[in-house]
């Protein structure tokens, strides 16, 4: 069910890239149509997988990237349309594509936990993957910023130079982006030590919550990249780190997010794999 | 229909006839309606700019038209003919129109693609359409060169990247802050060249513009014309610390920017980007200031090689952009032509709707016993059939290639159906004799 998506998330690729080489207006009206009506099926999907196990469908791996990349495609159809900046499609558009085929070649099986019917996952849940959403559109204006920094600096104006919007709108939405993310990482961090400090006086049987703690992987990554953030939120107010060194910090957060994101979550297991 | 055009541009005459037939710094929509009073200039548009006095004209009568449209250049400008009629270029239907939508294109242009001349086309039509002198014809050629400039800037690269030094100096200020709104600008050393830089800064709304110069007067002169302020040596280094901007031009043979300077003030403004536009030579920055992790270093041979490839990239979208002026062209005509058929179109349908009706009239009487509804589809019908055989012929003729084609197939069609539509068919009779162009067009 999740090809459906998969399948206009790449034609829009397709479409984002014809649009960033030759500027036409129709061809970037007709990338941006199709992210939506990917955006759409997505939802649909989404929406049935919901009804099916009754609860958002989160708790599955694959699931919870499907959802991580509907929330940034509606992110980023969000930023799209505020700005009237289409350029930074071709960038986020393969990151959609590669994500989504996770659950397309693994659809697995939703996990059925009863910890997880407590409202508290839900918010410990999402807030991250919303965070991890910001993060991606962060990290790739990031990119964006030094690929056209470097252009400008080195006086060699070429391909990115006319085609993305100036270093200071970049930038903008960057720091916007990583601040909305940071906000949702602390949220999602937490809630989910609350909870699970909770959980544990209450279910004394459950291995996975016993193991919690710093020393396993998955927390342990996500706190280095809560520290990251925190620190490029923290320099750009106080020591003026805006510009590129902001932009190498978003790009090297996010870099960690997908680190504990992907390889974390299918090949080591740690308290946070449940069965 | 003939479209007939008169002017004058840079490629045929020099400057000075060009001002002594100039209309735009007088009042072009007078100008329009004094031609218009002409009879075989009723349709007529007047566009002029400082490249170009043009005068276009859709007559019946096309030698009668220009004889009429030079008469009035003569007379209007008060100038005898054989001081600029040897400088005078002519140009007749399709060619006229490809000339139009070249000129609406920006490839007539001294500076190939410059925006403006779209807009001072748009204006000529929109004086001669106020005062009712366009029709038909000129209004659907107008329009078009609308269509053919709009295409030219949004699928070609024609009007993309600055062509002079101030200009990409300005557009690479905008790719480093986006709006120039409320940026704070310094300007070191009043010249020419400085002096063009902060009037396109100016007009992009930037904040204060800060001028310093060797001599306090030429600093004054330029702070009153961009609106800014003159401040001594001092104040303009100090305001390092919060500019945005800082155009150098001054005569110094040393470096009057040194590393240490910029350093001092990037201190205070951390990592908010400063752009340096040196303008000077010799330079007036320290090349290695350009090494600053925040500064943008630009000297005059950095933006001369922008210009120069802005330049060569435009050159090598005329050909795109021709090939759309051509394609355009070809629409046009077939429309035009396609003019050249309605009287015989006009004539098939009436001829076709009298016999229509002389056979309901003739079953009358057979048809009284039906109820007012099943007349009324009766009458229905039998048009919706003498529609349906017409719409192929119709189309057919209307698409027609050629001129030669058409007044084949409209004779031949006229004969056919005896009609009475039997003119030549590029001549479209004046349906309404002694009506003004204007009045006939359809609300």
């Amino acid at each position: 069910m999740s090809l459906i998506p998969l399948i206009l998330y790449a034609a829009a690729g397709v479409v984002y890239a014809v649009h960033f080489v030759r500027r036409q207006p129709g061809v970037g009206r007709a990338a941006t149509t199709l992210l939506l009506l990917g955006a759409l099926s997505h939802t649909f999907v989404i929406g049935m997988q919901t009804m099916e196990v009754r609860h958002v469908p989160i708790a599955n791996m694959s699931r919870a990237v499907s959802s991580f990349v509907w929330m940034l495609a509606l992110s980023y159809l969000y930023l799209e349309l505020t700005t009237d900046e289409r350029a930074m499609g071709v960038f986020i558009l393969p990151l959609l594509v590669g994500l989504q085929a996770i659950p397309v070649l693994n659809p697995g099986v939703e996990t059925k936990d009863p910890l997880f019917d407590s409202p508290w996952f839900w918010v410990h849940v999402t807030s991250l993957l919303f965070a991890y959403a910001s993060f991606a559109l962060a990290a790739m204006l990031g990119l964006t910023y030094m690929l056209q920094f470097k252009e400008i600096k080195k006086k060699q104006l070429g391909y990115f130079y006319t085609r993305l919007p100036s270093l200071h709108i970049l930038d903008a939405m960057n720091s916007r982006a990583v601040v909305i993310g940071w906000v949702f990482l602390t949220i999602g961090v937490v809630v989910g030590v609350v909870w699970a400090s909770q959980a544990r006086a209450l279910n004394p049987g459950n291995a996975n919550l016993q193991e919690m703690s710093l020393n396993d992987p998955k927390i342990f990554i996500a706190l280095v990249s809560w520290m990251v953030y925190s620190f490029e939120v923290f320099a750009r107010r106080t020591l003026g780190w805006t510009g590129r060194r902001s932009a190498w910090l978003s790009t090297l957060g996010f870099a960690i997010v997908l680190l504990n994101f992907l390889p974390v979550n299918y090949f080591v297991t740690t308290s946070h794999t449940f069965q | 229909m003939h479209l007939i055009l008169l002017g004058v541009s840079h490629k045929t005459a020099p400057v000075d006839l060009r001002e002594r037939l100039d209309f735009s710094s007088r009042d072009l929509g007078a100008a329009v309606e004094v031609l218009a009073t002409r009879p075989s200039t009723a349709e007529s548009v007047v566009l002029s700019t400082c490249n170009r006095s043009e005068i276009y004209v859709a007559s019946d009568d096309p030698f009668r038209a220009r004889e009429d449209v030079t008469a009035f250049l003569s007379e209007y400008h008060g100038l005898e003919l054989d001081v600029f009629m040897p400088h005078v270029f002519a140009h007749s239907d399709e060619a006229a129109a490809r000339h139009l939508f070249r000129v609406a294109a920006g490839l007539d242009s001294i500076i190939v693609g410059e925006p403006q001349i779209l807009g001072q086309v748009k204006d000529a039509f929109q004086k001669a359409s106020e005062r009712r002198c366009t029709g038909p014809i000129l209004t659907k050629l107008f329009h078009w060169s609308f269509g053919v400039g709009k295409r030219v800037r949004s699928e070609t690269a024609l009007g993309e990247g600055a062509v002079s030094i101030s200009f990409a100096a300005v557009a690479l200020a905008r790719k480093i802050f986006g709006r120039l709104d409320g940026r704070r600008v310094v300007v070191i050393g009043a010249g020419e060249i400085s002096t063009l830089t902060a009037e396109h800064l100016r007009a992009q709304g930037v904040g204060e513009i800060l001028i310093t110069s060797r001599t306090a007067t030429s600093a004054d002169v330029l702070a009153s014309a961009v609106n800014g302020r003159a401040v001594w040596w001092n104040e303009a280094i100090a305001a390092l610390a919060t500019a945005d901007i800082v155009v150098t031009a001054t005569g110094s043979q040393r470096p009057i920017l040194t590393r240490a300077q910029v350093e001092a003030a990037a201190g205070r403004r951390r990592l908010d980007p400063l752009f340096l536009i040196d303008l000077a030579v010799p330079r007036d920055v320290d090349p290695t200031v350009g090494d600053l992790e925040q500064v943008f270093l630009y000297n005059i041979d950095d933006l001369q090689s922008i210009v120069q490839e802005n330049l060569s990239r435009r050159a090598a979208e005329i050909q795109h952009a021709e090939a759309i002026v051509s394609e355009e062209l070809v629409k046009f005509a077939s429309w035009q032509r396609s003019r050249g058929v309605v009287p015989t179109v006009v004539a098939l349908r009436q001829r076709f709707d009298a016999i229509r009706r002389g056979e309901m009239k003739r079953l009358d009487s057979k048809l009284s016993g039906l109820s007012p509804e099943a007349l009324a589809k009766v009458d229905e019908v039998t048009r919706l059939i003498v529609e349906k055989l017409l719409l192929d012929p119709t189309e057919q003729l209307k698409a027609l290639p050629d001129e030669e084609t058409q007044v084949a197939y409209t004779e031949a069609v006229n004969r056919l159906f005896r009609l009475r539509a039997n003119e030549s068919t590029s001549e479209v009779p004046d349906p309404s004799p002694g009506i003004r162009p204007a009045d006939r067009r359809r609300p």
